[in-house]
């Protein structure tokens, strides 16, 4: 089947710089989301459980939550940074 | 008009101008022109050069000015007013010293670590949360593009965040890894410090292969921390920057600016309600964190 993806770019000008370059920025800042969307619904499903559990813990969970939060989303922005960095470096 | 009749009209208005845009202007091909990195191009207004380095005043600069003097004025201006029975201002920064205080560091470092390094915590908290949120202001600062009014040339709105460039963030880390590392070694002399970093109970043969890591776990975390503050401003910028029309304007198609518009409304409402004081807070924690772990008295 790889063997059919040659003469496709072969038409379509040949596999070139500007074309390597957008799919380095696309996978990375598009793959790095994978591990936040993971990350995130982890963390939120714990935060509802244990609110649910014990209601009284709310606010001291909530700063934890706050704190996870931040944390697991900083993980695709460095994705993102090594894209960028693939892209104009 | 009931709330259902009022959604249908919006719908149907985005909709619609969607569709009008398409017809009246259709693409107009790819637009070489517009480059977004322009939007982050820094011009010297005045330019200083000592010994090779280049020290011009320019945007980046001007927002830091701001930044500073804005913290330092309004924290000053209500330590100056404080009454016995606060306003509405004086409460709510009563509340933000509470935060800082009681959460940020007293729930981190120790007694007399908190006694010490408080101030340093909550400038760093309250510089970094103002220098986001005035990265959200249009100010004039834009010298690349200026806009003719009556004959003046004068520069033109923009926003641009100080600390959407990586120095700011990057020396506000360098500082914090230098001064930890410092008090850790200050608490408990260089090589026990240096072993602390190795979870107690680890066997023997794993230690020096734990070391290792942990060596570039506390390197990496200058690279995070700045990373980390950098990434989140820029990305947020970067977000309203295209979805408020640069996708339309670069490949030409003005029904695509319209259809993204309310998504750069709600990125804009999510970047200053919430990442700007957030992005401030984790700065803060993990620097309490990182001086509370290295001057603990017990081991990991």
């Amino acid at each position: 089947m790889l063997d059919l993806l040659a003469p496709i770019a072969q038409a379509g000008g040949g596999v070139t710089d500007d074309g390597l370059k957008a799919i380095a920025l696309g996978i990375g800042a598009g793959l790095g989301s994978i591990g936040a969307g993971v990350g995130l619904g982890l963390l939120f499903a714990s935060v509802i459980e244990s609110v649910t559990r014990q209601p009284e813990m709310r606010e001291e969970i909530t700063s934890i939550q706050w704190l996870g939060f931040a944390l697991i989303e900083a993980v695709a922005f460095y994705t993102f940074i090594f894209g960028l960095i693939a892209f104009f470096l | 008009m009931s709330v259902k009749r009022l959604l249908l009209i919006g719908f149907g208005i985005y909709i619609g101008g969607a569709v009008l845009l398409l017809a009246l202007f259709g693409s107009e091909g790819e637009n070489e022109e517009f480059q977004p990195q322009e939007e982050f191009r820094l011009e010297p207004w005045i330019e200083i050069n000592i010994g090779g380095l280049d020290l011009s005043i320019n945007r980046a600069v001007f927002y830091l000015f701001l930044a500073c003097a804005l913290t330092c004025g309004v924290m000053v201006y209500i330590a100056r007013r404080m009454q016995q029975k606060p306003n509405k201002v004086q409460t709510a920064v009563e509340t933000l010293y509470n935060l800082t205080y009681n959460t940020i560091t007293r729930g981190n470092m120790s007694e007399q670590m908190s006694k010490k390094w408080f101030p340093f915590v909550a400038t760093l908290f309250f510089f970094i949360w103002i220098s986001n949120l005035i990265g959200y202001l249009p100010l004039p600062t834009n010298t690349h593009e200026k806009v003719n009014v009556f004959g003046v040339e004068l520069p033109s709105f923009a926003i641009y965040a100080a600390t959407a460039n990586l120095s700011i963030p990057l020396v506000l880390t360098l500082v914090v890894w230098f001064s930890y590392q410092v008090e850790g070694v200050r608490a408990k002399g260089f090589v026990p410090y240096v072993k602390s970093w190795i979870p107690s109970g680890t066997p023997k043969a794993m230690r020096p292969f734990l070391l290792i890591i942990e060596i570039i776990s506390q390197t990496v975390r200058i690279i995070s921390l700045s990373v980390r503050l950098f990434a989140n401003i820029l990305a947020g910028h970067l977000l309203i920057l295209f979805m408020g029309g640069g996708l339309g304007v670069i490949l030409g198609v003005a029904a695509l600016g319209w259809i993204t518009f309310p998504l750069a409304l709600v990125f804009f409402i999510f970047e200053v309600v919430l990442v700007a004081t957030l992005q401030a807070f984790i700065f803060a924690t993990l620097t309490s964190i990182y001086f509370g772990e290295a001057t603990s008295a017990e081991g990991h």
